[in-house]
């Protein structure tokens, strides 16, 4: 079943980088529309306020790393990007820092549709990332299983069935079967090396 | 006096209207308290008026055509500007929306009232953006829009959605069935009909769309029946909807009980088309027949073809009258500045006043619930204020519940 993207904003909290007072009031009024309270900072945002804001929304023609709190691509909410002049530069300095959609300035009308787009390819983004970290995990992991092995072979079974039997137990739980392993070790080690 | 009025003249002819939308008829004319009076010369405005009276939303087009003729002719009467209204009949074909529109702004007409489906409405957009238009849209739609060129009169789905699920809760009943046109207006008001419906615990049985402008297939009805829905939320229009209704009423008298229909947008303009049919139905409004005064009934009279008054005729009657009163406060047609007047002053329509929210660009309505009898609505719910348009519906909240992690457990060899 397809997920449906967040499409309700009502409640949530925003920070808007502008340097221009009057587009920054645009934008909080469109927020406040969408329901959403919007701060606007001018140049640069403090880091406990933007951890706790649901949306950052940034002119990427005058942003730069210095007037964000996180390291370059590591922010740690949606940030909808406001092009205003499509320089190349700006545009790369985007990119590289993983803005999540973009809309012209002229087009505040589709800020909604922005939020959507940005709040979306951030819950993927941060579901790849998670995916990625398992899978680095995992690969730690191997010896582990070769040890889960061994340890269930001890009871005279041969590798094939031991490693059947871990695959199982990994199944069962619905975990990899590296956390198998390593779950299978510990508990042994807490039994005191007795076989459960 | 005489030197300040021909300075005035000149820059308001520069600014603001095409060369042929202006006829000298005296030598003089005043302007006093910001507002700008024709007295001396004739201001007409080119009005482009875009409603499909042919193809299978005619009656919706009709409607709605008559009510912007009927303000115009009743405008004449009073201290008004001269409007010129510009038909255009794409007869419900998207392609003929484009051209037609793209003919009337290249021609120098800056303010259309028209579009009936949201489908048409989004031809138009790009035109409007590119020229430099303003869409005045009066009927009701599907919401999550908010263009710059467009001033949107028609009801946004809390005003119809939200009090159209509430009413069905009201009523207990437990078995939903959602049937629409098959494009956006469809899709969109039963994609939040059951948003609304599944957080008030109803059950929503099932979900057919028909293509625009087809009858109804009875395979939609069987599914209905073998469904026990107790009622069904109807978003068809034209065929659709009067093939639906006429079939449904057909099958209550020979079988079960009747279903209850609801609607988010039955007006008088198509009712008579359905025939008893119709009885009972349940439909949202920002306007019924019930509210009309004397003059637009009268109007109605005059101009619609089924002389009826509908929320489609009266919202293009209010569109006309405040696009009157806009351009006479801004003395221009310039679509900023006329934007920027209608915000500035409402005017009392025959609506009633409807302030236009200057982000959104929604004006607020009276959201009311009326059953059809006998060829008529009888309103059964009406709020006692005007509402503000939640074109987003941000006052929804209600999100899927967080998941809860799952407790670790112990873990065992299966054998």
């Amino acid at each position: 079943m397809t997920r449906m993207p967040v499409h309700n904003f009502s409640g949530q909290t925003a920070l808007v980088l502008h340097r221009s007072p009057e587009i920054g009031q645009r934008i909080k009024d469109r927020c406040d529309r969408l329901g959403v309270k919007a701060k606007v900072c001018k140049d640069t945002i403090e880091e406990d306020t933007a951890r706790n804001a649901d949306t950052l929304i940034l002119d990427i023609d005058t942003a730069d790393d210095s007037m964000l709190p996180w390291p370059r691509a590591e922010a740690p909410m949606p940030l909808v990007g406001l092009i205003g002049s499509e320089s190349p530069g700006r545009l790369a300095w985007a990119l590289a820092q993983e803005v999540d959609a973009f809309i012209p300035v002229s087009g505040l009308g589709n800020l909604f549709s922005a939020m959507v787009i940005a709040h979306e390819v951030f819950a993927k983004k941060l579901e790849r990332r998670t995916r990625e970290i398992q899978l680095v995990r995992r690969s730690h992991g191997r010896l582990d299983v070769i040890r889960a092995v061994l340890a269930l072979m001890e009871g005279g079974r041969d590798e094939a069935l031991a490693l059947k039997q871990l695959r199982t137990m990994a199944m069962v739980e619905q975990i990899s079967l590296e956390d198998a392993a390593t779950r299978l070790l510990a508990e042994r080690r807490m039994a005191g090396g007795r076989a459960i | 006096m005489l030197d300040r009025a021909a300075n005035l003249l000149q820059c308001d002819y520069q600014l603001a209207l095409t060369p042929t939308a202006i006829k000298p008829r005296f030598s003089f004319y005043l302007r006093g308290r910001g507002f700008f009076y024709g007295v001396g010369i004739l201001v007409e405005l080119r009005l482009g008026l875009i409603f499909s009276t042919t193809g299978s939303y005619a009656a919706l087009g009709q409607s709605a055509l008559a009510g912007a003729l009927g303000a115009i002719e009743s405008l004449q009467r009073n201290d008004a500007i001269s409007i010129r209204p510009m038909i255009a009949d794409p007869g419900g074909d998207m392609a003929e929306y484009e051209r037609l529109t793209r003919e009337m702004l290249e021609s120098g007409v800056r303010h259309i009232v028209g579009a009936i489906t949201s489908w048409s409405r989004k031809e138009m957009i790009p035109l409007l953006e590119l020229h430099g238009g303003l869409l005045w849209y009066p009927c009701p739609y599907e919401g999550f829009e908010c263009n710059d060129h467009v001033v949107y009169l028609g009801a946004s789905p809390n005003h119809h959605v939200v009090p159209v699920t509430d009413w069905i809760a009201a009523q207990g009943m437990r078995r939903v069935f959602l049937v629409g046109s098959n494009y956006v207006w469809g899709w969109e008001t039963l994609r939040l009909a059951r948003d609304c419906l599944m957080a008030q615990g109803i059950d929503v049985v099932g979900e057919r769309h028909v293509p625009l402008g087809a009858d109804t297939p009875d395979h939609v009805l069987d599914e209905i029946w073998d469904q026990n829905a107790d009622c069904v939320i109807d978003s068809l229009i034209g065929p659709s909807n009067t093939s639906f209704l006429q079939g449904l009423a057909a099958r209550s008298k020979t079988d079960r009980p009747a279903v209850q229909v609801a609607s988010f947008n039955q007006s008088e303009a198509d009712l008579a088309e359905i025939g008893s049919a119709a009885n009972g139905l349940l439909s949202a409004g920002s306007f019924f027949e019930e509210n009309a005064d004397d003059l637009l009934c009268e109007a109605a009279r005059r101009h619609a073809p089924n002389g009826r008054v509908s929320s489609f005729f009266a919202t293009s009657f209010a569109a006309v009258e405040m696009i009157n009163a806009a351009v006479q406060r801004a003395g221009t047609d310039a679509p900023a500045a006329v934007f920027q007047a209608a915000l500035e002053t409402p005017v009392t329509t025959v609506m009633g006043t409807m302030p236009i929210d200057p982000v959104m660009r929604h004006a607020m309505l009276t959201p009311r619930l009326a059953i059809a009898r006998n060829g008529s609505f009888e309103i059964v719910h009406c709020t006692e204020a005007p509402v503000a348009a939640d074109p987003y519906m941000t006052s929804q909240t209600a999100r899927l519940p967080r998941s809860t992690p799952v407790p670790q457990r112990k873990l065992r060899v299966v054998r």
